[in-house]
């Protein structure tokens, strides 16, 4: 997997919040954008800890997964990725808010970037339940 | 039909009116960035890659309620830039000259409150409530275009609840009994905090200089004592959604209010 971080990411104007954001690298945020081969077992060590349970404390490597969870497991990184990408159309018209001053046209399209970046994190927990259905309830 | 005189956009408004308006929509906006600030230092205690994320977009959620209602007192003559500048430029400590946050939402008072994810949750669950409550008379107050911008964000201060309400069942769903019993040792800190959001009763020695003013004019339309029998209507039924009691006998902590009784606010100018 790159771990190659995309240069000109959107930042908030704030440092404060830039920083605690820095959470999300540790799940692959901003981690291998654009390439056309996803490294999806990388990808999912980065995850996996989504699906760990007090019945199913450990969570089976991509490889391990059957083509049915795999598939799903895929999905649910995909509502990821889609999930980051909107969150930095949502960064950008915040840092442009804060650049160019509050209008009510610059803060309708806040509104409309959030509301999808919104609504991606919202499909992100939708395919996490989805793919947790299909792991066993009791380890592997 | 309203009790009190309203106004739309590009009416002309009273001096007084104006000034008490400003004050109250300063509150919320500035209070809703700095509570954004916030909420993003909690992603630090988020335990997995969904209560990060969630988190996050509540973040920009706060963000988009201060947008909202800077982009009304813009219309209004306020240079809402510079609250903007001031919140970004000293996230931990801005001028209370310049802007009006909410002492629940000042870092010093809001960090230590939190050691772990299960105190965010118990926040949202807890003290969001009185949030819904507090916010949700603004829809129907007498400054129209500020009632229909909080018909939106009332909107979505209901969907915090259910942040609450999951991020509290995951903690329980993940630590079992010993943690539904320590989150039910918690509930009070956040419920004093809660009790407290809308100030001081509207009668007696201890009332707001301010409220009636507030009141008569129809920009607070509710008082205390109504808002907080909402809020401990939803508080419990959160409660009972999480599998939590409800404790009684918490005193409020008006000194983390955002309410009425904030009698020397800073002018929006």
């Amino acid at each position: 997997m790159s771990r190659g971080v995309a240069a000109a990411a959107p930042r908030f104007p704030d440092p404060l919040v830039e920083e605690r954001h820095g959470i999300l690298a540790r799940y692959g945020y901003r981690l291998d954008r654009g390439g056309l081969e996803r490294d999806w077992p990388g990808m999912w060590k980065l995850l996996q800890g989504d699906f760990a349970t007090r019945g199913r404390p450990w969570v089976t490597g991509f490889e391990q997964l059957s083509p049915r969870q795999q598939e799903a497991a895929r999905v649910y990184m995909r509502r990821r990725l889609v999930a980051d990408e909107l969150l930095d159309a949502c960064k950008q018209a915040h840092a442009d808010l804060h650049q160019s001053g509050i209008a009510p046209e610059l803060v309708e399209r806040y509104a409309i970037a959030r509301d999808a970046y919104e609504d991606a994190v919202m499909e992100f927990g939708r395919a996490r339940e989805q793919l947790d259905t299909l792991l066993p309830k009791d380890g592997g | 039909m309203a009790k009190y005189k309203t106004y739309d956009k590009g009416d002309a408004l009273p001096e007084d009116y104006k000034k008490a308006l400003l004050n109250l929509m300063a509150f919320q906006a500035d209070s809703e960035y700095a509570g954004g600030q916030r909420v993003a230092e909690n992603m630090q205690y988020a335990p997995r890659p969904e209560e990060a994320y969630r988190l996050s977009k509540k973040v920009m959620e706060e963000f988009g309620h201060a947008y909202y209602v800077w982009s009304l007192m813009a219309e209004l003559g306020v240079n809402v830039d510079a609250r903007l500048r001031e919140l970004v430029e000293h996230p931990d400590n801005p001028d209370p000259k310049k802007v009006n946050v909410i002492n629940g939402f000042r870092r010093e008072n809001w960090s230590p409150m939190f050691h772990d994810w299960a105190d965010v949750g118990l926040f949202s669950t807890v003290v969001t409530p009185a949030a819904v409550a507090f916010l949700g008379q603004y829809r129907e107050c007498s400054y129209l275009p500020w009632a229909r911008v909080n018909v939106r964000i009332h909107k979505e201060e209901h969907g915090h609840l259910a942040f609450g309400v999951w991020a509290s069942k995951r903690c329980i769903e993940f630590g079992g009994e010993a943690m539904r019993a320590d989150m039910q040792s918690r509930v009070p800190k956040f419920m004093r905090m809660g009790l407290g959001f809308y100030g001081r009763p509207s009668t007696g020695d201890k009332k707001s200089q301010m409220f009636d003013i507030y009141y008569e004019y129809g920009i607070k339309v509710r008082k205390p004592e109504e808002l907080q029998a909402e809020y401990m209507e939803l508080v419990e039924a959160r409660l009972k959604e999480v599998g939590l009691e409800m404790p009684r006998d918490v005193q409020p902590d008006y000194d983390m209010r955002v309410g009425y009784a904030m009698d020397n606010p800073v002018a929006a100018e």
